[in-house]
């Protein structure tokens, strides 16, 4: 991962939830009330980027600044939801950068269950985005514009990451189309 | 990284690579023996046939000065039977590559060596029946610049076509077939290289997920590994999830 990598900058900027294990004066802001001391066990969400090195610091040697907790789009719900069928689930709306933030909560939390749910699907999604690369490909040339109907929704869903794939996915296929078209011309 | 260019080849550059494939023309001018880098070129008289790089047989045919034989495996009757092969025989698996010509034995010998772009795979002798490494690319050139010299094109051209989609699917398929763990990557065997150039980008990308996955895993037991002492498998476990 790049230091200018933009997904990777994005993916530090999403949310988590913390509680905070300690008074912290003049912080009530971050709950909405400033000017007021950060009363000790304030649920508040923070970035990645700052919550993980929050964690990380200990206040004394057993406890740590702040408590982390999985994130929504890491919830059992979700899990459940990704168990039972990986490609009706939106992960876009859970968040754009599904898999980096999933990425990142496993460094720090030890979920072998969520790792397997997480690795089907990006198996299964990568697979289907596969196909719809290929195949709108093939439609755009007929039709023009984004063809196929009942795959929009899915892709509609895409996380940042399938997003990629699927670009390269649909550019290789493009070329190989474009070569073939240019060998007729000659 | 700062490069806009993607990993691997595009389509123009491994049609460019597969001109440097022999095949056999049968001359119509008599021409003497070119001082190529890859060495003379045989002395061209009309009726003999005779292997030249494909790039200079595409030359000469354009100038009308030769016909290109096209390859056995080129042939509708020879590509039917590996299209039921890629279907119906072995729904799963790509079909074999040509077998290699030098017999591979256990007493070493420079030719156990030689690799496709450096075997005569598309030559009038080369075996029926086995798509080589170059087959896709060749195919279409042959098709546009000797489509004169292809008996039955359209249905040879339809077979390409076919081939081409059954071939791209199982690459796609081979993705949904992989393991989380300990399946290992799929066999790739027999597969072209215009095939590798479009599957690169998507199944890098893929497997890439996949590591980025599992990568807190394979720190915890490697670390799990290094507390109990066992040096033992650090290396056989270098491969994929």
């Amino acid at each position: 991962m790049s230091y200018y990598d933009i997904d990777a900058i994005l993916t530090d900027a999403q949310k988590v939830p913390c509680t905070f294990n300690l008074n912290l004066p003049q912080l009530g802001y971050l709950d909405s009330a400033p000017g007021r001391p950060l009363p000790n066990g304030t649920k508040v969400d923070l970035p990645l980027w700052l919550a993980e090195r929050l964690a990380v610091s200990q206040l004394t040697p057993n406890t740590s600044l702040i408590t982390l907790d999985l994130p929504p789009s890491l919830s059992p719900r979700v899990m459940n939801a990704l168990k039972a069928d990986p490609k009706s689930v939106d992960l876009r709306s859970l968040a754009a950068n599904f898999y980096g933030l999933a990425e990142r909560i496993l460094e720090l939390f030890e979920e072998e269950d969520v790792c397997d749910v997480l690795l089907e699907t990006w198996r299964v999604r990568a697979g289907e985005v596969g196909d719809h690369a290929v195949s709108t490909g093939a439609g755009a040339k007929g039709g023009g514009g984004a063809g196929g109907g009942e795959g929009v929704e899915f892709l509609r869903g895409l996380s940042e990451e399938e997003r990629e794939i699927f670009r390269r996915a649909h550019d290789s296929s493009k070329a190989m189309r474009v070569w073939m078209g240019e060998m007729k011309k000659k | 990284m700062a490069l806009p260019l993607q990993a691997g080849l595009t389509p123009m550059e491994v049609a460019f690579l597969c001109e440097m494939e022999m095949v056999t023309v049968v001359p119509r001018q008599r021409l003497e023996s070119l001082n190529l880098l890859s060495g003379p070129t045989p002395i061209l008289r009309p009726p003999h046939r005779a292997p030249i790089p494909l790039w200079l047989a595409l030359l000469l045919k354009r100038q009308r000065r030769a016909n290109i034989l096209p390859p056995p495996w080129l042939l509708s009757s020879s590509l039917e039977r590996i299209l039921k092969y890629e279907t119906e025989t072995s729904p799963l698996a790509f079909s074999p590559p040509p077998p290699h010509p030098h017999p591979v034995t256990s007493r070493s010998s420079p030719t156990d060596f030689v690799s496709p772009p450096f075997l005569p795979s598309s030559t009038a002798d080369a075996p029926p029946d086995y798509l080589p490494y170059h087959w896709l690319e060749l195919g279409e050139i042959f098709l546009e610049a000797a489509s004169d010299d292809v008996p039955e094109q359209d249905r040879v051209r339809g077979l390409l076509r076919d081939l081409r989609e059954v071939r791209m699917s199982k690459m796609r398929g081979s993705i949904k077939g992989l393991e989380g763990e300990g399946g290992g990557v799929s066999k790739m065997t027999g597969v072209g290289a215009m095939e590798v150039a479009e599957g690169r980008g998507y199944i890098v990308g893929v497997l890439d997920g996949l590591r980025r996955l599992g990568s807190s895993r394979e720190v915890a037991r490697r670390e799990r590994e290094a507390e109990e002492g066992g040096e033992g498998s650090e290396d056989e476990e270098m491969g994929f999830e």
